[in-house]
């Protein structure tokens, strides 16, 4: 063999060692990825690191989870611990996986794997009611079909003070298929008159947004209207927009409440470990970052809106606009795309075009927003001619920037989802269905008036008001890919659905090809 | 165009009942209607209609308006002043106006008109339909400095304009917010809450009557406010009454409640 021959191979062999290198090492990062991931599902007590950052597959890409103080030693740690008496812990309902929610994929795999034997499905609430039949997929309809957990409220309400709210009207059981509320240990006539409603968990990350105490919050709500909640500590307003229906107005209140409640906790919790939680969800981000069509969500130069690094470093309690702060904020570089520089970026250039048209027909696409009680009541007018930012316009994560509750008819009728009732047709309603009769001194649902019938009487459960029978507090935009079904009592199953509850309620007429675009930019954020 | 005897006479009559139902710049318009949403190329306009005459109320603009758009599905109260501005969408505008939406559910108050080239505005609105923008956007700048606290000189009086049969609204989140600022800065040890019941006299000679607890709710709910907002070891003097009698043109103004935040 000649030296040059030598070279040349030892050329080649360097060649393939760096290749192989390269490879290594980014099957190795990959890995290194994947590796940290402790599994898809945390279960209560798994012990190990949940990493700085790490991504998870959804149907629409990967979904990131950011911890911006760096990896989480779980192990111990009140968040990840299953402290209370059925087994649950945070972690239970609020998954990595599905953006710190939980998907009701998620849950009927938990019910395959675990044959139901999973905490989620513990009969206090992950049962349509403690009373029925353990073990029977039926007892747990709500949960396995939409994703639903049971809500118990007290009847009337109770102020935090512990003295009972005057309601100003009466609740009746008009449908009862979970028979929780018509139940005599249970339900509004048991000895402890109880409301059972059923609601979707919310995802307990990006909470800087919802917690802020920047635009918006203010001594005085004016929906209601009422003095704003305080955090008790700081003797701060609060921005009252955690929950579907603001009952808890801080990440302490919430941990304490959801304790007692769905983990089953006796007793109250110690300081140090309420901290770590709301240390914990404080610095958890979590946002879609690749997107099976238009691949990287976070690269250089892209929107500067996408992504969950992008999230973490937004500013909190914005309303966005379109001239300094746009609420998702995408820009023009997906707009006017290069020719691609091969075929195969093609499809994934179209992607983005499609997802920049999305995100022009979230913001400026007008249609008449009408009847919408504590939107349309507060100024705005009936109807308004506005557009989906108008009510979702929080900077980066398209809730409201406060006090983001309203009545959009998710709940109650005639807009929530119902199907009528035929002799040939078996499926029958899943959810409970209320009478509400406002008394006559009472200040009226400006839209529905005095009678309304509703499945879940939201923010009313908790002030009694007739105004507020049916309204919720909306929720984030962010991590939608991962966590289906949606709205607060999950009836919308998939984007698709959730955009045509909109085009139906608001008979805004989307043209396929708009529907396409907002889906595919909701499957990205 | 000939004028025949005939044409005239039909173009005098014609003036003679525009000249009974307009109003005349200045005069006074109390009345109860269904507003009218008109669109427009921009922001829909809001109109209400009065013995044949069609008015101007408000266009559609942001919360933080002066006059807030009126609902359909509600009647309206009108207490305004025609003036002799151009039209708007049509109307005549009424400068200045309050516009009360009636409580209760009125499904006949339903009307949509279309955007007509015609009807468009000549003028940039304020605010156009979609996100804010230009001269209304909010820059999202740092708010300033407060100033340091200085103690409040008490006694301080607030006044709070309400809707008819209307109570504290979403826009007096502002006004209860100054009161409570001031009763924390001054120390204050009263306050004295006066609400009052009204009635309108309307344009037809009839009169519109709040309902009859109206005062007392309005006086109870500040003071619960006010207490809920970390002022419940303020004594409160709480009273209600009815307002003069009306007169149709200062109606909207008396439907009100005084505050007087007091010290020692």
């Amino acid at each position: 063999m000649t030296r040059g021959g030598r070279v040349s191979n030892l050329r080649v062999m360097r060649s393939v060692r760096r290749l192989a290198f390269v490879a290594l090492t980014a099957l190795a990062l990959a890995a290194g990825v994947r590796a940290a991931e402790p599994g898809r599902w945390w279960s209560p007590g798994d012990g190990g690191r949940l990493p700085a950052y790490a991504t998870y597959a959804n149907d629409y890409g990967d979904l990131g989870v950011l911890n911006t103080s760096g990896p989480i030693d779980t192990k111990g740690h009140p968040f990840f611990e299953p402290i209370g008496g059925n087994g649950r812990a945070c972690v239970s309902c609020h998954q990595p996986a599905n953006g710190m929610s939980l998907s009701v994929d998620a849950i009927q795999e938990r019910w395959r794997v675990t044959k139901g034997q999973d905490p989620i499905f513990a009969a206090v609430d992950g049962m349509n009611c403690p009373d029925l039949p353990a073990g029977d997929p039926k007892s747990h309809s709500l949960l396995l079909e939409r994703g639903l957990f049971r809500v118990f409220m007290p009847w009337p309400p109770v102020r935090d003070d512990g003295a009972a709210v005057e309601p100003e009207f009466t609740i009746e059981v008009v449908r009862d298929p979970t028979g929780c509320n018509t139940s005599p240990r249970y339900g509004l006539k048991s000895g402890t008159p109880t409301v059972s409603v059923y609601r979707r968990p919310r995802p307990a990350a990006n909470t800087k947004y919802f917690t802020h105490h920047n635009f918006g919050v203010f001594p005085f709500v004016g929906k209601g209207p009422l003095a704003t909640a305080r955090d008790a500590e700081t003797g701060l307003p609060t921005a009252m927009n955690m929950m579907a229906d603001a009952r808890v107005s801080t990440l302490k209140t919430q941990a304490i409440s959801a304790a007692q409640t769905h983990l089953q906790f006796a007793g109250a919790l110690d300081d140090a470990r309420l901290r770590q939680i709301v240390e914990f969800e404080g610095q958890v981000y979590s946002a879609q970052v690749r997107h099976r069509g238009a691949g990287d969500l976070m690269e250089p130069g892209g929107p500067p809106g996408l992504g969950v690094r992008n999230l973490a470093a937004g500013a909190a309690g914005v309303l966005g606009n379109n001239t300094t702060q746009w609420v998702f904020p995408v820009g023009d570089v997906w707009k006017a795309l290069t020719t691609p520089a091969s075929p195969s970026e093609a499809p994934r250039n179209r992607m983005r075009e499609s997802i920049a048209r999305g995100h022009d027909v979230f913001m400026f696409r007008t249609f008449w927003i009408r009847d919408v009680q504590h939107l349309n009541t507060v100024g705005l007018g009936n109807p308004t001619k506005r557009t989906c930012s108008t009510c979702h316009g929080m900077h980066m994560t398209g809730m409201d920037v406060a006090n983001g509750w309203m009545d959009l008819g998710v709940t109650n009728l005639p807009w929530a989802r119902e199907e009528p009732l035929n002799p040939w047709n078996e499926r029958k309603p899943q959810m409970p269905l209320f009478k509400i009769t406002c008394t006559a001194s009472a200040a009226p649902h400006a839209f529905l008036g005095r009678v309304i019938y509703t499945q879940d009487p939201g923010r009313a459960l908790v002030t009694g008001k007739c105004v507020d029978v049916g309204s919720i507090v909306m929720q984030q935009f962010r991590g939608l890919a991962a966590r289906a079904p949606y709205f607060a009592n999950g009836s919308a199953g998939s984007l698709r659905d959730l955009v045509d509850f909109y085009d139906r309620r608001f008979n805004i007429g989307y043209t396929a090809q708009e529907r396409k675009d907002l889906i595919n930019f909701l499957s990205a954020l | 165009m000939t004028l025949t005897p005939r044409r005239a006479a039909v173009l005098f009559l014609a003036l003679l009942a525009s000249a009974t139902t307009s109003a005349a710049p200045g005069q006074h318009r109390s009345f109860v209607a269904c507003p009218i949403v008109r669109d427009t190329s921009s922001v829909p306009c809001w109109l209400a209609e009065y013995e044949g005459e069609l008015y101007f109320l408000t266009l559609q603009t942001d919360v933080s308006a002066p006059v807030n758009p009126p609902q359909l599905g509600h009647q309206v109260l009108v207490e305004g002043v025609a003036t002799d501005e151009p039209r708007v969408c049509g109307g005549i505008p009424l400068k200045p106006v309050v516009l009360s939406v009636l409580p209760e559910i009125d499904h006949s108050c339903s009307t949509m008109l279309p955007a007509e080239d015609r009807y468009n505005l000549t003028f940039e609105p304020p605010r156009p339909p979609g996100p804010s923008r230009g001269r209304l956007a909010f820059d999202n700048a740092p708010p300033p400095a407060r100033p340091a606290a200085e103690a409040e000189t008490l006694p301080k009086t607030f006044a709070l304009q309400y809707d008819f049969d209307g109570t504290v609204a979403f826009r007096h989140a502002q006004l209860l917010q100054q009161i409570q600022e001031a009763a924390l800065k001054g120390k204050a040890t009263h306050i004295d809450i006066t609400a009052y019941r009204t009635a309108s006299l309307l344009s037809n000679g009839k009169t519109l009557t709040e309902r009859e607890d109206i005062g007392r709710r309005r006086a109870e709910q500040l003071a619960g406010l006010l207490k809920d907002s970390g002022l419940a070891a303020v004594a409160y003097q709480l009273r209600w009454q009815d307002a003069p009698a009306p007169d149709g043109e200062k109606d909207a103004a008396a439907r009100r409640a005084d505050i007087v935040v007091r010290g020692n």
